[in-house]
């Protein structure tokens, strides 16, 4: 794509880009979640009633699941960012690809066994 | 280079390298928070829960770094993204005044809840 400035400009989605734009996406996400969980937590000094009653509308299965996803999100976030620790500190631009492939594993299992206590929990919740 | 060319007073450096110091704190003080939260235990959150570690000054005092590194992180990461999208003067001071009234207000309510909390 040619844009009037004269530079070509085109998203080729290499394995680095792709680390760089899903970085930019989960740290949006949790940028949003740290500012609703601050509010959500500021319910602590109107008491103890005040604050169940945020707690038993987020304690829902609706809210398990989309824990799970907060902790995918979370999962990337840190280990992609080690790896531009790595990078920025430690010459891991040499081998930046396959550190992004070991943290892209390593955040697929342990979202997987991640899940497994809040499923549980679920499963509990449901029990009631 | 030009021989008009100066040294800028304020690189940014000091403030980037500040986000790599805060991200390895929130690394390693996030995933525990997270599994205190949600692993151990029923994962039922109750205020009796939060209160029996947030009366102990440790605990607050863990909170409050955690709590300014992670707006800190967090807004410096928001202002990196959205300055590369938003070029036009007005909107980038607007936006900038945004992000230091919210984080100004997120501090100050995130302080409160942890300072004043008695139990």
């Amino acid at each position: 794509m040619r844009y009037k400035s004269g530079y070509d400009f085109s998203y080729k989605l290499s394995v680095g880009h792709v680390a760089w734009i899903l970085h930019r996406l989960s740290g949006l996400a949790l940028i949003f979640y740290l500012g609703l969980h601050i509010w959500v937590i500021s319910h602590l000094n109107a008491g103890a009633e005040s604050f169940n009653k945020v707690m038993a509308f987020l304690n829902t299965p609706l809210f398990k699941i989309l824990e799970i996803g907060l902790w995918g999100v979370i999962l990337y976030h840190v280990l992609n960012g080690i790896r531009l620790l790595l990078i920025d500190f430690a010459g891991g631009a040499r081998y930046h690809k396959k550190l992004f492939w070991v943290a892209f594993f390593l955040v697929i299992i342990l979202t997987i066994l991640g899940a497994i206590p809040f499923l549980h929990h679920l499963h509990v919740l449901g029990g009631k | 280079m030009r021989k008009t060319f100066r040294r800028s007073g304020n690189s940014g450096a000091i403030a980037w390298f500040f986000h790599r110091l805060t991200a390895i704190y929130l690394a390693v003080v996030l995933l525990v928070h997270f599994a205190v939260m949600h692993f151990i235990g029923d994962g039922v959150l109750t205020y009796d829960k939060v209160a029996a570690r947030l009366v102990s000054p440790g605990w607050k005092v863990l909170d409050i770094l955690f709590l300014y590194t992670g707006l800190y992180h967090g807004l410096y990461g928001l202002w990196n993204l959205l300055e590369d999208y938003i070029h036009n003067a007005f909107w980038r001071a607007f936006i900038y005044f945004i992000l230091s009234f919210g984080g100004f207000a997120l501090v100050t309510l995130g302080t409160i809840t942890i300072v004043n909390f008695r139990g």
